[in-house]
């Protein structure tokens, strides 16, 4: 076994040794990306498009509509697990297996274009200003766009009717004190055993925290630099504190009980998604809440998620892809897109649309999607957000103080760098 | 024999002979190993001496050569640090409980006295292929403050029981129990093919010798076992050191980072992109199997040769 | 219990009746105690798989309550008709089972042909090959993966069988447990088969094999699990549908962006387990016939 060991390590050596002579080395200049024209017309060809979930499973409506007015291509769409979608995005792109076009998480655009594995978006494709500023920045990395944002989501808080009359909170609070004083009344007057469930740090809990951040006038990155320990997120992570300590929101919620103790009137208020509408119905919570814009500070930012559309630089169909991916930013295919899977549109021209307009609950949705923010498309954003819900747990469930919070969260951030 | 012996051919082709026949056993297996084995694992090796990260992927070779920098990292690496000590303890609880109650089960199910031994091997071994989101749904209900199973029981007795996998003291211990109950299965499938090896003549001889059932485990059955507890124990504290899945399913490393394990760490990093870094903690964690296993291996064999 | 007094160790031609009654007394409640805690013991190793089996059959707001339920208070099939609606079963069950039983019976055919030699032939290059194996076995799956996929991808298998089957058709870990059993095959059996002049390949086949069914019986089971239960590796492999196995299938529609369809990937659950269950009980006899040569100890 030593002599194996020893020939080994002697390969592996060998190995680095030749990546050192054979050039290996990072480049110092960077390398600007331009946006490469598409030309006009029809598509024609194969394209090959990825997307997770029901969103893979039912793009082959609009992907029929697209064939019609494009005979002579061809859309093929590969449904794709969520559950391990990013891994697989990942090593195709490795492998130089990557599909023309795929539908990507917000989340995932920061590390993916910086793999250079990304066409930049060109101009005649999609303009900025068609879509909500939110949504468009999640596809901006390093002042480039690299696609487009396909459907969106943010968040609201949900609030138990039945709790808000009975504590007397008649219309939403526009303040942070009028949204402290409200939880309260909820625990005090309103019969409920928790005012708030906020998460208490883990895994995406900065997707709850950070909107206080932003309210608060503050920012992920100042300049190139991180901004996490600003008196404006200081600030925040102390009112996120304030709710544990007071007693207002629970520490450890069992899992699974979130919905049915909302329902019955045990937790006054909840920060979620369109998709709690769904779960809300199945649990017989439906028209027993009403949906609260933020509170504001400075403003009354929320977080924007949702999926972007991209195309690869190795696709073998790049106009094919793009004219696919303009197709599907139309206002009039959004809105048919939303009546398929009831994704929410990106492009803000779809929400003019009567189906949206109409239904109140959406309609907060699309105003509070005015005011919401994304993180910065970072390619460390996934290590940076780790970090950070790390010291929110800390936060939330030890003594450990919003100040001490801020400097470990920066600290953190700066030990992992921006990634630029 | 001497007179056979003059009848094979002269040593030397003989010994070439043997030598080729034996490779023509081995070829396939080598080829594959060469094939999809060597080219990955000597890349991923080269990766841990670089500061590769998962935006390199397209253009591998320009990274820079970090040497040893990412292995130094993981001294450093206050999260890494617990994750050693947590999978420690795992490793040094988890090894024996299983090993302990797999040869239990075995020796039950084994014995003469079952009836629907089929079903008993079958049964205990479920929870090695019932899926983990299973398993933890089960699991997270057993172990719920209020309505959980463990805590009414203990209410029975009078004690209040805790908020088991929020507690940073408590979540280790709780994994645990839960990966020893997953993992007794596969034990006991490796002491069931051992004990069949057993000569019942052993056994025979050992009743008439006067031997009660707890005599004949001690004298006949542990002996004959020592190679086959020297496996499962190298295994199983192989499968431990890797442990990943229920970690992850049930608390995600939590809480405050009280059950993550150096396989959560690994995948953790390959997730952020950190490929060197995490190709560096990989080949750590590689090191440390193989010193512990040399280790097992002389500890549990120098009584054998004794 | 009956206790009455043993007559003493009877001369062998007499069969030992008395004796015997006594000890069929002791026997049975060795045996009852026994049962008991085997079954207690099996009813807890049972429950998560029970659970998923009934949850299957409940709507997805049953599922979710807490404390959870065990008998279906509104059983339902919709959850597998939801998904063998949406879902080509036919399809990715063909791609699971061509792709499990080539990657089990290539193991068990390679892997126990390395693990005669490694055991039982000496050569030169010996200890390296086993130093080898089992230095493989110890390295973390993860590490590989991402150069495994791209040496795949340059050597043109992306999104085929070969591609699926190849990487994972001798795996170090089954020659490292077949080598471990073969081990303790007696020598002399070997060698008065070689002096009666059989070849090598033919003492293989004909005499070590057979021997060997309880380990190969595990190799077999543990490799069909493995290759079966298999998600990552497939999802990447496999750029078109068609190539997908059940795992990866029934994820595309019970895991989403923000929530999971627990109703299908519970039913999922039973779909994937339903044939691991079945080559379990039909393998399992095997870990029964010891060694035929048990009169013969070396």
């Amino acid at each position: 076994m030593n002599r194996r060991k020893l020939g080994q390590c002697a390969a592996a050596f060998g190995l680095a040794a030749l990546l050192a002579v054979a050039g290996c080395g990072r480049d110092s200049g960077g390398s600007g990306d331009s946006a490469q024209p598409v030309g006009g017309g029809k598509a024609s060809g194969d394209i090959t498009v990825w997307a997770m979930g029901t969103e893979g499973e039912k793009l082959s409506v609009l992907a029929d509509d697209f064939m019609k007015e494009n005979p002579d291509a061809k859309v093929k769409v590969t449904p794709v697990p969520w559950d391990g979608a990013h891994d697989k995005i990942a090593t195709a792109i490795a492998g130089k297996q990557t599909p023309d076009v795929s539908m990507i998480g917000t989340t995932w655009m920061g590390e993916f274009a910086k793999t250079g594995g990304l066409d930049p978006t060109p101009a005649e494709v999609a303009k900025k200003d068609d879509f909500f500023p939110g949504a468009w920045d999640t596809t901006v990395v390093n002042s480039t766009s690299y696609g487009v944002p396909w459907y969106v989501e943010t968040r609201l808080f949900y609030v138990n009717k039945d709790v808000a009359t009975k504590a007397g909170v008649t219309t939403p609070p526009k303040t942070w004190d009028e949204f402290k004083a409200a939880v309260k009344a909820f625990k005090e007057k309103g019969g409920a055993t928790w005012g708030v469930s906020l998460q208490p740090g883990g895994t995406g809990s900065w997707q709850t925290v950070m909107p206080f951040v932003w309210q608060s006038g503050g920012e992920v990155l100042s300049g190139s630099a991180f901004a996490l320990d600003s008196p404006q997120a200081t600030d925040a992570y102390a009112y996120y504190k304030s709710f544990f300590t007071e007693g207002l929101a629970p520490k450890d919620l069992p899992q699974g009980a979130l919905e049915p103790d909302f329902v019955k009137g045990k937790i006054g208020a909840f920060v979620s998604g369109p998709w709690h509408i769904g779960i809300l119905k199945d649990q017989g919570g439906a028209g027993k809440y009403d949906l609260w814009h933020m509170p504001g500070k400075a403003s009354a930012t929320s977080f924007v998620g949702g999926s972007d559309l991209a195309v690869f630089k190795d696709a073998k169909n790049r106009e094919g892809a793009w004219k696919f991916v303009q197709y599907l930013s139309r206002p009039e295919v959004q809105v048919k897109w939303y009546q398929t899977v009831a994704d929410l549109p990106a492009v803000t021209k779809g929400w003019d649309d009567a189906s949206l307009k109409g239904d109140p609950q959406l309609s907060a949705f699309g105003d509070q999607l005015k005011d919401a923010k994304a993180p910065p498309a970072i390619p460390t954003w996934e290590q940076v957000a780790a970090g950070f819900d790390a010291e929110i747990e800390k936060l939330a469930k030890t003594p450990q103080s919003a100040q001490d919070t801020a400097k470990a969260i920066q600290q953190k951030a700066g030990s992992i760098g921006t990634g630029a | 024999m001497t007179a056979i012996a003059a009848a094979k051919p002269p040593k030397r082709r003989r010994g070439l002979r043997r030598a080729a026949t034996a490779w023509s056993f081995v070829l396939p297996f080598a080829a594959m190993i060469a094939v999809f084995v060597a080219g990955p694992v000597l890349a991923s090796l080269a990766m841990s001496f670089t500061d590769i990260r998962s935006a390199d992927v397209r253009d591998p070779l320009g990274v820079d050569l970090v040497g040893f920098a990412n292995y130094a990292k993981l001294f450093s690496d206050e999260l890494f640090g617990r994750a050693v000590g947590n999978t420690a303890i795992v490793v040094l609880a988890g090894v024996p409980l299983t090993l302990a109650l797999g040869l239990a089960a075995a020796i039950g199910v084994n014995s003469g006295l079952t009836r629907f031994r089929s079903v008993f091997r079958v049964g205990y071994y479920l929870p090695v292929v019932t899926s983990i989101v299973a398993v933890a749904v089960v699991w997270r209900f057993l172990l719920q403050p209020e309505s959980g199973l463990v805590n009414s029981l203990l209410r029975l007795a009078g004690i209040d029981g805790p908020n088991w996998l929020a507690s940073t003291t408590l979540a280790l211990p709780s994994i645990i129990a839960m990966i020893v109950w997953r993992g007794l299965g596969f034990q006991m499938i490796i002491f069931l093919a051992g004990l069949q090896a057993i000569p019942r003549e052993l056994y025979e001889a050992a009743k008439v010798d006067g031997a009660g059932p707890w005599r004949q485990f001690l004298h006949v059955t542990l002996p004959s076992l020592r190679p086959t507890l020297l496996f499962a124990s190298v295994v199983g504290m192989i499968g431990l050191l890797f442990v990943f899945e229920e970690p992850f399913v049930m608390t995600r490393g939590g809480p405050l980072d009280a059950t993550t394990t150096v396989s959560f760490q690994i995948y953790s990093q390959f997730g952020f992109g950190n490929y060197g870094y995490a190709a560096a903690m990989s080949y750590a964690l590689f090191l440390a199997v193989v010193l512990l296993s040399i280790l097992q291996f002389r500890l549990l064999r120098s009584d054998d040769e004794r | 219990m009956a206790v009455t007094v043993l007559a003493p160790s009877p001369p062998a031609t007499q069969p030992a009746t008395a004796p015997r009654k006594a000890k069929r007394g002791k026997d049975r409640v060795a045996s009852i105690a026994l049962h008991t805690v085997l079954i207690a013991g099996l009813l807890v190793m049972i429950s998560p798989f029970l659970w998923t089996l009934l949850s299957a059959f409940k709507p997805d707001r049953e599922i979710r309550t807490v404390p959870p339920t065990w008998w279906p208070q509104h059983p339902t099939l919709d959850n597998f008709r939801e998904l063998f609606e949406r879902l080509d079963f036919p399809l990715y069950f063909t791609n699971s089972a061509l792709v499990a039983l080539a990657v089990t019976a290539g193991n068990l055919l390679i892997c126990s042909a390395t693990a005669y030699a490694l055991a039982k032939l000496p050569f030169p290059g010996r200890r390296a090959l086993f130093a080898i194996v089992v230095g493989n076995v110890m390295v973390p799956v993860m590490v590989t993966f991402v150069p495994t996929f791209v040496l795949v991808s340059r050597l043109g298998l992306v999104n085929t069988y070969a591609g699926l089957i190849l990487p994972n058709i001798a795996l170090a870990v089954n020659v490292f447990l077949i080598r471990q059993y073969m081990l303790s095959l007696p020598d002399e059996l070997l060698e008065s088969a070689r002096i009666d002049g059989a070849g090598e390949w033919r003492i293989f086949w004909r005499i070590v094999l057979p021997l060997c069914r309880p380990v190969l019986a595990t190799v077999g089971i543990l490799t069909f699990l493995g290759s079966w239960n298999n998600f990552l590796w497939p999802l990447v492999v496999a750029t078109t549908e068609d190539h997908y196995t059940l795992p990866v299938a029934l994820a595309l529609y019970s895991v989403g962006q923000n929530q999971t369809q627990y109703g299908l990937l519970l039913a999922g659950s039973v779909v994937i387990i339903t044939p691991i269950v079945v080559v379990f009980f039909l393998l399992q006899r095997h870990f029964v016939q010891g060694i035929a040569t048990t009169g013969m100890k070396s």
